[in-house]
């Protein structure tokens, strides 16, 4: 049993690992737009066909594949609040919110225009897991687990580190005060639905590369994704993070400890229950 | 926005709606081409299905229509969407039957679709052919308005529950996500296993789910020789990854829908090797199969498209043998073309030809002999029993 | 054609109540429900399984759908009561999310997946069109009696107390209203009448199943309220008459696309629905009917 328990753990991380990216991307845009961009799992479906495009269509290797569909999604996310979603602000934040689903479908419908509905798989092998022990993981596993590990990294330094990640923290902090010292904060704005629909991209290509992709994909982790920034507190990077795993974690055991098929249901009291005790998320500052 | 203009907008919504529908009201009757539709999933989670499901009735139809019609009118098919969706799927329907005022309905998939939709038809006398598995549809008051070329879940779990005991499984386990056929499904393949001596097990999942690694180590731990899968091809692309990840060596059998053409080519040819499925199915050596693959322009079509090829060709023959285009003419000579003996034919065009000179036909079809029990059931297939050898879905035997 | 159109105006009074309960909670509370497909759920199985299994007339069915319905907002409603605000909206989500699994996966209460089918229908099936005329007369006088009751509810000193409350919080509190109870009572009267809506659906379609109650309704609805006005109960009827005028539009629109296929068309005509919500968000971000400025009592 406790072989049984510390594998789902490991399965946890690993498909924790897997809705980290979108929901850093789904909260940093929180942060700063302060608005639940319901597209991101859109944009995540987008990400990987341009990465599949790229690898299985153009025969590049996955790297670039990846570096595609941080591109595609990123620019892509960057059109719409540029073009679509910014307008709708003046109507408040609920009516960008709805206006993302709509774009959702939207984005949804033109992938599968373009490329039907039939399962597209990567060029790429299969290795059997490892075994350590009782415990077994999958070397594609390991290198998902490397890659989300490393653009969270690199999100971080740009974060900390970089005079322009400085503007987006200070425009999600207090974005008058940013304005005075002279930040565009709609230029920080369009910055950061940027980087965060390219996170959601790799995000997606990395399911991709785990299973396969259709143009639901993004929608089908759209849930688990929203539940995750939301456990880590909306609007913090580190808590979206921690809440990833949180999430991925709780739906593994819950096919242990109760049926497979509760695991959303089972995601929703964890939520629940967190957010009662501490009202502002794992790891959120904004308890207003 | 004041009184008079809100009059106004509605005015013109009303107006909008009127002038859309106008002219289908004239194109509904008369003597233009006799009108089908077909309504499968082409979004939502059936998706993966339904285009080619209305592709090969639309290449059909056109097949029918080259050769002259039924007895000299055209075939018309219109295609919608039911997106999954029982709600979306009985809007569709209705604007089918109200509006376009087509005779059948072909391809309904979900069996929640088909069981929304069915009362639908039965009441306007139109015919519904549909490929849901669910046993309760059949037993649904339609008074002889729906058939199902799926064989029903008795057959289909008998059948896969002794061609496990066949591959000599003594432990079975059954990994499915929850569908209207699950529990029954594994009752019969339980009865089938345990009558060989074996025993089962199974496990429900969530088919949203993009990994089941912690689904497979629980199965696996009641070391099963034989897992049937009982999902989509979507959730089974990931499952049976996930089985190869954690090393099972046993055999694994799909549905025919499930490991079709489309999953053996989304996954790594090492990963799909030796995977069993089970499609309803003719006679060997029957050319419906085969003239289906043509169609589509694929060597194995899933079993879905050969149903939906089988309906429109019956639907047609139907009509040309009861001389008329209702769904109540369809409905009341459908058995006449479908079975009791006659001349064999294996399509319509070459059945409308001697229809029309007044031989009785009995079609054989692409997905089995098409013999319909007075509920609309399927009275018997054999079964394509296939296997993935070497990144293809190759024939084993018809049984 | 006169059934579907018919069809059409039952489908949209079914879409005008879920509309006007997403009025009444968000439009006049505040409190974003993202859960309508799942109250809406509740309704038609309460009343489906009770006159289907236990044979009680249908309109003890659809009073036991609003008083299921209206309970469970009640207690979703309670349950948030410790949490920040926009956290409804969330737990709302997961509510209708498990409603949904609860509905697919206990086979033994609801029949799960496969549904309860030959649930009992207003008038009986065979008698044509008054089939149709018999429920949407139904549905219709459901439309304008939840219609009458927001409109007084709006006027009365409970309606604009609830106005206070949304507008600020802290004010209405000081000025001594029980901030806790106005909202509750918003949210399970919405709740009753999206429970209502669903009942009414499920005896005019005689099916209800896990599969009808996706999130897409739920998407439906918040555009046919802001497309309408989320704030006069007469700008959620129409801004839901228009949507389903508009979802049914599309299938023609589309039939003109040359050269696509089926699949390709279907696509065609979500993106057009995508589309042509995001268009009526951009040019009318207030709805249709935009809220009136109430004027101070005793002018």
């Amino acid at each position: 049993m406790i072989e049984a328990l510390l594998q789902a753990l490991v399965n946890g991380v690993i498909s924790g690992s897997l809705l980290a990216l979108p929901a850093l991307g789904f909260s940093a845009i929180f942060a700063v737009l302060r608005f639940p961009h319901f597209a991101i799992g859109a944009l995540a479906t987008a990400g990987a066909y341009g990465a599949w495009v790229v690898n299985a269509r153009l025969g590049l290797p996955i790297a670039a594949g990846v570096a595609m569909a941080f591109a595609v999604a990123a620019l892509l996310g960057a059109a719409l609040e540029y073009g679509v979603l910014d307008r709708l602000g003046r109507g408040g934040a609920l009516m960008k919110a709805i206006g993302s689903l709509a774009l959702a479908m939207v984005i949804e419908n033109v992938l599968r225009f373009a490329f039907g509905n039939d399962l597209q798989a990567f060029d790429l092998p299969l290795a059997r897991d490892v075994v350590f022990g009782p415990i077994r993981i999958g070397p594609q596993q390991i290198n998902n687990l490397l890659v989300a590990l490393g653009v969270m990294a690199a999100l971080w330094a740009f974060l900390a580190l970089t005079p322009l990640g400085r503007s987006m923290r200070a425009v999600a902090d207090n974005p008058d005060l940013a304005r005075l010292k002279g930040v565009d904060p709609r230029v920080i704005a369009l910055l950061t639905v940027a980087v965060g629909s390219g996170l959601c991209g790799v995000g997606g290509t990395l399911i991709g590369l785990d299973t396969s992709i259709d143009p639901m994909t993004g929608a089908r982790i759209l849930l688990s994704v929203f539940a995750a920034a939301v456990l880590g507190g909306l609007g913090s990077i580190p808590g979206a993070v921690a809440g990833a795993f949180v999430i991925g974690i709780a739906e593994e055991l819950t096919v242990l400890a109760l049926a497979p098929s509760y695991r959303l249901a089972v995601s929703f009291v964890v939520i629940l229950a967190v957010l009662t005790v501490r009202p502002a998320g794992l790891l959120g500052s904004r308890a207003a | 926005m004041t009184e008079l203009s809100r009059r106004q907008m509605l005015a013109a919504a009303a107006l909008a709606a009127g002038t859309l529908a106008m002219p289908r009201i004239l194109r509904a009757q008369g003597n233009g081409p006799i009108k089908l539709g077909t309504l499968t999933p082409l979004t939502g989670s059936g998706g993966s299905y339904g285009p080619s499901m209305a592709e090969v009735v639309n290449r059909a139809a056109a097949e029918i229509n080259a050769a002259g019609g039924v007895r000299g009118r055209q075939i018309q098919i219109i295609s919608e969407d039911d997106q999954t969706n029982p709600e979306a799927g009985l809007r569709a329907a209705r604007k089918l039957i109200d509006v376009d005022g087509v005779s059948a309905i072909i391809g309904t998939w979900a069996s929640s679709v088909t069981t929304a939709v069915a009362p639908v038809c039965w009441q306007s006398g139109v015919f519904l052919a549909t490929v849901s598995g669910a046993d309760s549809i059949t037993q649904l008051p339609h008074g002889g308005f729906i058939i199902r070329t799926q064989p029903n879940t008795s057959l289909q779990g008998t059948k896969f529950g002794e061609f496990s005991a066949e591959l000599g499984a003594k432990t079975v386990a059954f990994m499915s996500p929850q569908t209207p056929f699950t529990e029954a499904q594994f009752k019969f393949i339980t009865e089938a296993v345990t009558k060989a001596g074996g025993k089962t097990s199974s496990l429900i999942y969530d088919d949203k789910k993009t990994t089941l690694r912690t689904e497979v180590d629980q199965v696996l731990r009641g070391r099963p020789d034989v897992i049937v899968m009982g999902g989509y091809t979507n959730d089974t692309a990931v499952l049976v990854r996930d089985l190869y990840r954690a090393s099972f060596r046993g055999k694994l059998i799909g549905f025919g829908y499930a490991v079709n053409k489309q999953l053996v080519d989304a996954l790594p040819a090492d990963v799909s090797e030796g995977i069993y499925t089970l499609s309803p199915s003719t006679a060997a050596g029957s050319g419906a199969y085969a003239h289906v693959a043509k169609l589509l322009g694929v060597d194995a079509p899933d079993t879905y498209s050969a149903q939906c090829f089988d309906h429109l060709s019956l639907i047609a023959m139907a009509m040309a043998a009861g001389q008329g285009t209702t769904g109540a003419v369809i409905k009341d000579n459908v058995r006449k073309v479908a079975q009791g003996g006659g001349e064999r034919v294996t399509e319509a065009v070459e059945g409308l030809n001697l229809i029309t000179a007044g031989t009785k036909v009995d079609y054989d079809g692409a997905s089995g002999p098409c013999d319909f029990t007075e509920v609309g059931d399927i009275t018997d297939a054999k079964f394509r029993y296939e296997q993935v050898k070497a990144g293809k879905v190759t024939l084993l035997k018809i049984a | 054609m006169i059934t579907y159109l018919l069809f059409a105006l039952v489908v949209g009074s079914v879409y005008a109540l879920l509309a006007q309960s997403l009025m009444l909670s968000w439009g006049l509370a505040g409190l974003v429900n993202l859960g309508l497909a799942g109250f809406f759920a509740l309704g038609a199985y309460a009343s489906a399984m009770s006159t289907s299994w236990a044979h009680v007339p249908i309109p003890l069915g659809l009073l036991l759908a609003v008083l299921v319905a209206g309970g469970a907002g009640l207690l979703v409603c309670f349950s948030t009561l410790r949490l920040r605000d926009d956290y409804l909206a969330i737990v709302t989500l997961g509510f209708a999310e498990v409603v949904r699994l609860v509905a697919s996966n206990e086979v033994w209460l609801t029949n799960g997946t496969d549904g309860i089918s030959g649930v009992p229908s207003f008038l009986p099936r065979d008698t044509g069109l008054w089939f149709h005329l018999g429920a949407l007369v139904i549905a219709l006088l459901a439309v304008a009696a939840v219609y009458a009751l927001q409109r007084r509810l709006l006027q009365s000193p409970w309606g604009r107390s609830l106005r206070a409350v949304r507008e600020d919080e802290t004010v209405a509190a000081v000025a001594g209203k029980n901030v806790v109870r106005f909202k509750a009572q918003a949210f399970s009267l919405a709740a009753g009448i999206a429970g209502l809506a669903g009942a009414i659906y499920g005896h005019y379609t005689s099916y209800v199943a896990p599969d009808q109650f996706q999130p897409l309704i739920t998407v439906y609805i918040f555009l046919a309220v802001t497309a309408g006005g989320n704030a006069r109960p007469a700008g959620a009827v129409i801004g839901a008459y228009l949507l389903v005028a508009f979802l049914e539009a599309t299938r023609f629109l589309t039939e003109f696309a040359p050269g696509v296929s089926a699949l390709q068309r279907a696509a065609l005509r979500e993106i057009l629905v995508g589309l042509g919500l995001v268009l009526v968000l951009s040019l009318r971000p207030d709805g249709l009917l935009p809220e009136r400025s109430q004027k101070a009592p005793g002018r």
